[in-house]
Parts: C-alpha cells; sequence; structure tokens
C-alpha cells in the first residue's frame, strides 16, 4: 500500500466502518445540554450525526471536555440526549442492554466477586447454567492471560490487570458492539502499550464493532479503522479520517512505517490549527 | 510496638486500670467506692445465681431482637435514601429531628403507651440502633460508584436487581461500620432502658443494688457488661472481617470498642 492522502470526511453524517457494512449503530442529530448551577447551560454535544458500520473500529478522539465519553454514553443507553436519537441495528436506544458493553476507565469491576466470579457475572445473570459460564470465562481469562489469577479479588490486581478482567467480564456476555471508555487512560505508558496489543489482537481475531473513546492521537490511529476527531465548546465533530494502514498491525512495524507517522503528524496538526489549547497527547 | 507486646497490650491495659482503681479506692476509703477486688469477687456469686442469669440471658434476648429489626428496617432504608433523592429529601429531615434526641428518654412516653414490658424496652434499643445504621447505609449507597452499577445495567440488572446485587454488597463495608457503632447503642440502650422501666434485665440487676447499697455487687455488674461490650465486639469484627475480605484495606481503630 503506497503513502494514501489523508482524506478528510464531511463534518457530519458521515458513514463510517468497512466498506459498504451495515451499519449498527446510528447517531442522528443528537445534543446534549446540561444545566449547571449558575443558569448558564452547558453544551457538551452539538448536533452530532454519525453512522458506525458492522465491525468496525472506529476512535472518538478529542479533547477533554468535548463530550466524547458523552456520546459513548449515549450510545450506551446510561445518559439520555437531549435532543436527536441514537439507535442500535435500528432500534432507538432507550437504556443499557447486554448487546453494547461497556468498558470503563475506572475498570467498575465488583470488588466483592473473584476475577472468575466478575467474568461470570454477565453469563449468569443471563441464564447461563454455571459450569458452562466458569468454562466460558476460563477461556476468557486465558485469552487475557489472567489463567492462575481466577481466585483472585480485584484489589489484589494491578491496574493493567484490573482492565484485562474488565475486558473479559464484557465479552463474557457477549455484546455485538464494545464501548471503551479511554480504557487505557488510568494505565502507565508500558502496561497500555502491551493492552493496545493484546486488544488489538483480540479484535483482530473476531472483529467485533468497538466504539472507542481515547485523548491520545496515537492509541486512536493505532488501533481504529475510522478516527473521529471532535472539539470542544460545543462538542460537535470536526473530521473524520480513514486510517488506511494494513491489518493485522504490528507496532513495532507501524513505527517504521511513513503512513503511520504521517498520519499522526496530520492529526496533530489540526489539532493545532484548532486552537484547542489543550492539545491531545 | 514489638510482636510480643502488641497482643498483650489490652489486656496490660485493663490491668493498669484495676491497679489504678484499687489504689483509688484503698486511698479514697469511701463505702459506696468498693475495691476493685472487692468488685471482682462479687462477680461469681452473680454468674452463678440463676436468677441473675435469666435477667441476664433475658436482657440479650431484647437486644438481639432489638438490633435484628432494627438492622433489617435500617438497611433497607438506608440504601434507598442513597440511591433516590426523593426518598433521602423525605427522610432526611426526619431523621436530623430524631437523631439529636437520647433515646432512652423516649422511654416514659413509650411505657405510657406500651406498658413497661418486653416491648417497649426492645424498641427504644431499635430507635438507639437505627440511626447510625441508615446514616452509614445511606452514605455507603451513596458512595457507590456509578460506573458499576451502569456494567451492571449493561448485563441487564433490572432497578431492583442492581440495589440487591450491586448496592448492597458494594456498600457492606460502610455497612457493617455502623452495624458496629449500632452494637454498642444497643448494649447502651438495653441498660438505659432497664434502668427506666425495672422488672428484669442486668440494668434491673445493677439500679436494684444501686438502691440497697450493695456497691461491690454494682461495680460487678458494671465489670459485667463492660465484659458483654467487649465480646460482642470483638465477636462481631471477627464476623465483619470475614465479610469484607474483599475490600480494600482501610484504617483500622487501636481500640475495636469505640
Amino acid at each position: 500500500m503506497g503513502v494514501t492522502p489523508i482524506r478528510p470526511g464531511q463534518l457530519a453524517g458521515v458513514s463510517l466502518g468497512r466498506r459498504a457494512a451495515t451499519p449498527i449503530i446510528e447517531i442522528e442529530h443528537v445534543s446534549q445540554v446540561f444545566k449547571t448551577s449558575s443558569r448558564r447551560d452547558h453544551t457538551a454535544l452539538s448536533d452530532i450525526s454519525l453512522t458506525v458500520g458492522e465491525g468496525a473500529f472506529v476512535s472518538i478522539l478529542g479533547p477533554s471536555g468535548c463530550g466524547k465519553s458523552t456520546l459513548l454514553y449515549i450510545v450506551g443507553g446510561f445518559v439520555s440526549p437531549t435532543s436527536g436519537t441514537a439507535k442500535m441495528k435500528g432500534k432507538p436506544i432507550t437504556g443499557p442492554g447486554p448487546d453494547r458493553g461497556p468498558v470503563f476507565q475506572e475498570f467498575a469491576l465488583f470488588p466483592w466477586k473473584s476475577v472468575l466470579g466478575n467474568v461470570m457475572y454477565g453469563p449468569l445473570q443471563q441464564g447461563m447454567k454455571p459450569a458452562k459460564a466458569e468454562a466460558l470465562a476460563r477461556t476468557l481469562l486465558a485469552m487475557v492471560g489472567l489463567t492462575g489469577f481466577e481466585k483472585f479479588y480485584p484489589k489484589e490486581l494491578s491496574g493493567g490487570m484490573k482492565q484485562r478482567v474488565a475486558l473479559a467480564r464484557t465479552l463474557a456476555y457477549g455484546p455485538e458492539v464494545l464501548l471503551m471508555d479511554e480504557p487505557f487512560g488510568a494505565l502507565d505508558a508500558h502496561t497500555r502499550t502491551r493492552l493496545q496489543n493484546d486488544l488489538l489482537e483480540i479484535w483482530e481475531r473476531d472483529r467485533k464493532t468497538v466504539l472507542f473513546v481515547t485523548h491520545s492521537v496515537e492509541e486512536a490511529v493505532f488501533l481504529s479503522d475510522k478516527v473521529v476527531m471532535m472539539s470542544r465548546s460545543p462538542g460537535r465533530i470536526r473530521e473524520v479520517i480513514d486510517i488506511d494502514l494494513p491489518r493485522p498491525r504490528r507496532r513495532e512495524e507501524l513505527l517504521l512505517d511513513p503512513n503511520y507517522q504521517r498520519y499522526i503528524v496530520e492529526i496533530e496538526r489540526m489539532f493545532d490549527a484548532s486552537g484547542d489549547n489543550e492539545l491531545p497527547s | 510496638m514489638n510482636g510480643l507486646l502488641k497482643p498483650l497490650a489490652p489486656v496490660l491495659a485493663c490491668c493498669g486500670l484495676l491497679l489504678a482503681w484499687q489504689l483509688a479506692s484503698l486511698g479514697l476509703k469511701n463505702d459506696s467506692f468498693p475495691t476493685a477486688l472487692e468488685s471482682l469477687r462479687a462477680i461469681p456469686p452473680i454468674l452463678t445465681d440463676k436468677e441473675s442469669l435469666i435477667n441476664i440471658l433475658a436482657s440479650l434476648r431484647r437486644m438481639a431482637i432489638g438490633f435484628g429489626l432494627a438492622l433489617a428496617f435500617s438497611i433497607p432504608l438506608g440504601l434507598l435514601m442513597g440511591r433516590s433523592r426523593a426518598t433521602a429529601a423525605f427522610f432526611n429531615p426526619l431523621l436530623m429531628l430524631i437523631y439529636p434526641v437520647p433515646k432512652a428518654a423516649l422511654m416514659p412516653i413509650i411505657m405510657l403507651w406500651l406498658g413497661v414490658g418486653d416491648i417497649s424496652k426492645t424498641l427504644v434499643i431499635f430507635l438507639g440502633v437505627s440511626l447510625p445504621v441508615i446514616y452509614h447505609s445511606f452514605e455507603g449507597a451513596k458512595a457507590v460508584e456509578e460506573k458499576m452499577l451502569w456494567s451492571g445495567a449493561a448485563m441487564g440488572l433490572s432497578p431492583g436487581e442492581r440495589l440487591l446485587r450491586i448496592v448492597l454488597p458494594a456498600a457492606l463495608p460502610e455497612i457493617l461500620t455502623g452495624c458496629r457503632t449500632g452494637l454498642v447503642l444497643a448494649l447502651i440502650t438495653m441498660v438505659t432502658s432497664e434502668m427506666i422501666a425495672r422488672q428484669s434485665g442486668a440494668g434491673n440487676i445493677l439500679f436494684n443494688a444501686l438502691d440497697m447499697g450493695q456497691y461491690d455487687t454494682v461495680f460487678a455488674m458494671i465489670i459485667i457488661v463492660g465484659a458483654m461490650g467487649i465480646c460482642l465486639d470483638a465477636a462481631f469484627e471477627i464476623v465483619r472481617r470475614w465479610l469484607v475480605r474483599w475490600s480494600e484495606p482501610q484504617f483500622d481503630m487501636p481500640l475495636s470498642f469505640s
């Protein structure tokens, strides 16, 4: 693949995902306004329209306070938009559901449950037989590299291990879309890199749709098919960029790839030009 | 503190207290202040007397019932208040009104309505235990991480299931802190209720002895009630630690009874 120029999408109403893929998430004219104590309303999201195709890895990239997490919570059904609708497979989203699995920066594991208990929780809730749920949980824990830690409580794990458990716990109940809210944001640089590699490896195997919120340009380019750039005050989609890099991606190859470097430089330049004083790093 | 001294510290403290008591009593030579040895000698007759044992067991039974009912009522209420603003807005002013009132001060009115029997005393214990348990359950439920509840919602847990299966266990360490305070208050209200409504119980023995000038029995009963407090608290602490063995370590109180 030669050096491809970056093709900025339109400001709104862009279609994302693998070529001609069926849309799985449709966000239509979504706005979110928060009432503040000073009576001056804060517009977190302003008229966002976005379509995500099935099986796509889409990153939402933006400075803090641009509403990127709020957008993810709306898709998750945890937050209702002030106006507009979000749809999952054509049906309006009215609340959370097991078809959309969140992974949070704060891990949000159940501390009173063991690692195994956490991963089994969703399948058991869905009525799976305990023996089957346990087998599934063990398989997933092996996949995220945590064999041998089944009996541990979350408090006994490092941050990176907790996030691995959280990912396994969410994958366990088989969501069609993974909603990842700055999942590696609380981890040190080394752990972060390893988890990115592992996530990519897992994703490249079964190609679940992923909506991934981050403020790291490198992380977005490394993982995604598409990067949705947001700006803040009010939160809007600025640009949508196709990341046309070959898969499976290997970090050591990408780091030497001029295309990869170009994407990063270009996206950082766009943020510079936008005048958002807080640069994504 | 070195390893050998640490477990011995409470024993040494008790011995020191008894020694100070003994010396003070010998120095003061007051009839109403028996020495530590005299008081300790008065304990075995109480504990071997059938009548006294029935009294003490009746006290403990009332305390257990009052404590149990208070937990069954207060934990759900506190959790609901912690998760629902409307519930909290309704109950908070009521609780603030009841909070500073000494529960034993309500005893005469309660006696007027319900008599001097078990119901009145159990009700006073119930009131004494409820408030700290409600308060700590409320605080515990309020502090539950939103994202944990969202994770549960995504797995398909209904609001009721989330309260029972996420808020309750997540708030458990805080709830149990409230229960521990409640347990000590149960003991206090138990004795005071028997002081006001004399009929049976450990408090009854104590105040009858006081009326009759049997000061060694009075102090012996104080020691017995105190020892009951320490034992109950220590037993509760063992249960508590086991129940929240998964939780992040919090600071430990140097004295288990507070």
